[in-house]
């Protein structure tokens, strides 16, 4: 293992987070809060570890898949031990725990929140957190692979521990411009949304923080009410950005250089859409006799699945009242999640193609046991290693689901609780049902619960296997032995 | 994305299609150099492996489809490079990149039956390059056994000048000597480049100190060189016979060579009907229908007195078994070929003597290209070496009028570290510079370096 390539790229991690924290500092100085000192204080602990830990060039900077998982892995979980500071050192948050709970939900982008009183929170500290979903969404690796160049063709191995989806397609020969462009897309979306946002008469600060929220599929409100106390006109121009945001990115470096039928020929995409419509038609039926108005009940459906698929998490209205057809389409649409190459969370559309055409093969194999069929997306045939892969994955997550359901058992809460607040962390989703509910929040929960949904969380994120493989006993020991 | 304005800076977007030995070199050496590089291979696993080790974008699929080139971007591409196994194939590849993108082409054709129409080609399809690894490797081995007490000749400025590599044995006049003080007797019309000792390169000073078992790396004029290597004391005529183990491509392309200059020539070869179609092609070789890794029929074939011995298999572990052999049991000057296996060091330590890559050479003469191609109007690449495996770069430039390299004396120009002005061809006339000589326009000059990646001549100043 190249542990000092590791060390660097931890290094380089911890300085891209101490220029990111330069922004909520900003927002300190605009509104004059004192709690910008907390910031400034961890920006320069930051920086100052991450200047050390950049003191010695690696000698090789050779990595393979392995160091790309560890990499990855553990830039999140610095990203998040650090910043979750600010929230501690500030009071804002008085447990650490909670804290990290809390900025690992932001980075993860899930939304799931221990705040009951989201408004008592400084405006500085509201900023970071939106920020850090914006930052979350896209990978903040894939952030520094776009702004400093990382020598070796082997950071592929980054791109794709980060990257949500089975597999990874490049843009461009170079890393370093497919980064670019994804960013270069990502930051359009948001500021075209901030802008339209602001049209609608939403206030400056409100506006930036929704749309860092909804660019990175995050979730976090800064109303305790969520969304709901927004005009129509925002919360449809919301629901329609949640589900842009959930799109393939490819769809729209295709669209950016016209070649339109090639982006609207993408099978995922097309099936991303299918669900969307098809849930939002379920449970706008379904909800339609408890509502006054037919526009209300449409923009509420609408908005929560756009919210669910896209694994956003903001809400309009308390769906956990809704009645029990609604809210089992939502807690389908938990698991099914947004695009690969999105930045949203979830299992993804583009697997639940690749497994359902795998089932209909299976099927079909035992009526023409001879048969001979390459499974096809796109037109293109899947190779055997990535529909492994994608089982895989399916099998992992199920094991990882039902162990964390069963460790979150423990507290006595009932099963509904316990199935869809795990389901909510892991997706990085944020509001469940019951108690879980868009209405309640987290801090109901033990502090064992709450480990086990910040792991969750983290390993949803970054597709399980970089977290897992981080957590090899192989890689353990290797990283616990010196070598001489 | 537009071409022109913003790849002279940016790299060059080229495609390369297939992913062969040759293919291979050139995304290691080209991705080294910062373009931006499509490849295109039939193989998924192929594809796969490369992507993971260099920075490069894959296409699954036939290179010469239309749809495929599309998707590879053949539309924003400068250059496509087109080295499958298929001469047809390649040369297919070229023609339809050609109409579908503004781009130049290259491709690799090395069937003997297209080789002596190489440039009526290139000119009806409006290729840049034509390449043919097997013919250059050929070229390279008949330059080596023209002039057998060296290790490698490469030449430069066509052909009029050659940077000639040798091996420094015990008892030669040059040992424990400096370079400053053979300079006046020995060394007056030659120019020492690179050294290399002990795994060490360098480009060295007057007072450098030469030893017994250096690899000597010198640039001279095509008489000078030979005058030089005759007052050391060593031989400069060419072998009298030669024996060829393996009856492939290249084989055919040196035989043909060196019966041309009066050499014989004895062909080794397993395949009864090649031996019968190389005895067509090549009746005045003596053509042998046997195993060439059989030590009893080398032995009855003359091994032991043979002047020169030429492993060519299509195997390289079996070259360079075939290489020790020789070693051992005759004094016979020998030539190995290597295609495939990358441990320079380990063939380094076992000492084979001249040694011959043709993928090396064939990305050699693309990467001056491409260099040539990238570099500003200023002046352009004429030719590139790698020398002691890659770590020297020997470059010829052509210097155009108005680069800042020109009309000052060379010892008040402010170049890099580890370089050196090898020579300076002004008019075809070679000119091994001091000091007080200038360089003007219109001028080659030959640039050896430690440095890689010069486009320019102006990259040699600070």
């Amino acid at each position: 293992m190249n542990k000092s390539v590791i060390r660097f790229l931890m290094g380089k991690v911890l300085k891209t987070e101490a220029v990111l924290m330069l922004l909520p500092c900003l927002v300190a100085l605009i509104y004059r809060e004192t709690e910008g000192f907390y910031y400034l204080f961890t920006l320069a602990l930051c920086w100052l570890l991450g200047f050390l830990l950049c003191l010695k060039r690696p000698k090789s900077s050779v990595f393979y898949l392995k160091e790309g998982c560890i990499t990855t892995a553990l830039s999140w979980i610095f990203l998040s031990l650090f910043g979750a500071l600010p929230f501690f050192l500030s009071r804002e948050i008085p447990s650490y725990l909670d804290a990290l709970f809390e900025t690992v939900s932001g980075f993860t982008t899930t939304g799931a929140s221990i705040l009951t009183d989201v408004e008592s929170l400084s405006r500085c500290s509201l900023f970071w957190r939106s920020f850090t979903h914006w930052i979350g969404g896209m990978g903040v690796l894939v952030f520094i692979m776009a702004i400093i160049p990382l020598s070796g063709g082997s950071s592929i191995n980054l791109m794709k521990a980060e990257s949500p989806g089975p597999s990874v397609g490049k843009f461009a020969p170079k890393l370093k411009s497919t980064a670019r462009i994804l960013y270069g897309i990502y930051f359009a979306l948001t500021v075209l949304q901030i802008i339209l946002l602001l049209i609608g008469n939403m206030p400056v600060f409100d506006s930036v923080c929704t749309a860092f929220g909804t660019a990175g599929t995050g979730g976090f409100g800064i109303k305790n009410s969520s969304i709901a106390g927004y005009s129509p006109y925002l919360q449809w121009v919301i629901t329609i950005f949640m589900i842009l945001f959930g799109v393939n990115f490819n769809a729209y470096y295709l669209i950016v250089y016209r070649k339109f039928r090639k982006a609207f020929a993408m099978e995922e995409v097309r099936w991303y859409f299918i669900i969307i419509i098809s849930s939002i038609g379920i449970i706008f039926l379904n909800i339609l006799g408890t509502y006054a108005h037919i526009a209300d009940a449409l923009r509420d459906s609408a908005f929560q699945v756009a919210s669910i698929i896209t694994t956003t998490g903001f809400s309009t209205v308390d769906f956990n009242l809704w009645n029990s057809t609604a809210k089992t389409v939502l807690v389908l649409l938990m698991f099914i999640g947004a695009c690969a190459g999105s930045t949203g969370g979830g299992i993804k559309v583009a697997r639940f193609v690749v497994v359902i055409k795998t089932i209909k093969r299976e099927l079909n194999s035992y009526i023409h046991p001879n048969s001979v069929k390459k499974i096809q997306v796109e037109g293109k045939a899947v190779d055997r290693e990535t529909i492994k892969a994608i089982n895989v994955y399916f099998i992992t997550f199920i094991v990882l689901f039902t162990l964390s359901v069963f460790l979150v058992s423990f507290e006595g809460k009932d099963l509904t609780t316990n199935f869809t607040a795990v389901a909510a962390t892991i997706n990085n989703i944020g509001p469940g049902l019951e108690l879980a509910g868009p209405a309640s929040n987290f801090s109901l929960f033990s502090p064992l619960s709450k480990i086990v949904f910040i792991i969750d969380m983290l390993a949803g994120r970054l597709e399980l296997f970089p977290l897992l493989i981080l957590f090899h006993p192989a890689n353990i020991k290797e990283f616990f032995t010196r070598r001489r | 994305m537009k071409k022109s304005s913003s790849s002279a800076a940016r790299g060059l977007h080229i495609i390369i299609v297939g992913c062969g030995k040759v293919g291979v070199t050139l995304v290691e050496q080209l991705s080294k150099e910062g373009h931006d590089i499509t490849i295109i291979d039939k193989s998924h696993k192929t594809i796969q492996a490369i992507t993971n080790i260099y920075d490069v974008m894959g296409v699954v699929g036939n290179g010469a489809s239309y749809s495929i080139l599309m998707e590879a971007g053949i539309e924003y591409a400068d250059l496509l490079i087109s080295v499958t196994e298929s001469d047809e194939l390649n040369l297919l590849c070229c023609t339809v990149a050609k109409r579908v993108g503004e781009c130049a082409a290259i491709a690799r054709v090395r069937t003997p039956d297209y080789s002596v129409e190489t440039n009526y080609l290139r000119e009806k399809l409006g290729l840049v390059m034509i390449i043919n690894p097997e013919l250059e490797a050929a070229n390279e081995a008949a330059r080596i056994l023209c002039l057998p007490t060296v290790l490698e000749v490469n030449p430069f400025a066509h052909g009029q000048a050659e940077l000639i590599k040798f091996k420094l044995e015990e008892g030669n006049p040059l040992t424990d000597k400096s370079i400053a003080s053979i300079g006046k007797t020995y060394a007056k019309d030659i120019l020492i480049c690179a050294i290399e000792r002990l795994g060490q390169i360098y480009i060295p000073s007057g007072n450098f100190e030469l030893k017994a078992g250096d690899y000597i790396s010198f640039v001279a004029s095509r008489s000078d060189a030979r005058a030089f290597l005759k007052n050391l004391g060593l031989a400069t005529h060419h072998v009298k016979n030669t024996m060829i183990i393996g009856g492939g491509k290249a084989a055919f392309y040196l035989a043909k060579q060196l019966l041309g200059i009066g050499i014989d020539v004895k062909i080794i070869e397993a395949d009864k009907e090649r031996c019968e179609a190389l005895s067509i092609l090549l009746p005045k070789a003596i053509i042998i229908n046997g195993d060439g890794t059989d030590a009893d029929l080398l032995k009855e074939e003359g091994i032991e007195t043979v002047e020169s011995f030429v492993p060519l298999t299509g195997i390289d572990e079996e070259n360079v078994m075939l290489t020790l052999h020789a070693k051992q049991v005759s004094k016979a000057k020998v030539i190995t070929k290597i295609n495939r296996i990358n441990f320079r060091e380990v063939l380094n330590n076992l000492d084979l003597g001249s040694v011959i890559y043709p993928k090396y050479i064939t990305s050699e003469a693309i990467i001056a290209y491409v260099r040539a191609k990238r570099a500003s109007l200023g002046s352009n690449v004429e030719t590139l070496y790698h020398l002691f495996d890659s770590r020297v770069e020997a470059i010829e430039f052509k210097v155009a009028s108005g680069s800042p390299v020109t009309n000052t004396p060379i010892m008040e120009l402010n170049l890099k570290n580890n370089l050196l002005i090898a020579f300076i061809n002004r008019n075809g006339k070679i000119i091994i510079p001091s000091g007080n000589d200038k360089i003007m326009a219109n001028d080659t000059v030959m640039i050896v370096t430690t440095h890689t990646g010069f486009n320019d001549i102006k990259d040699i100043l600070k």
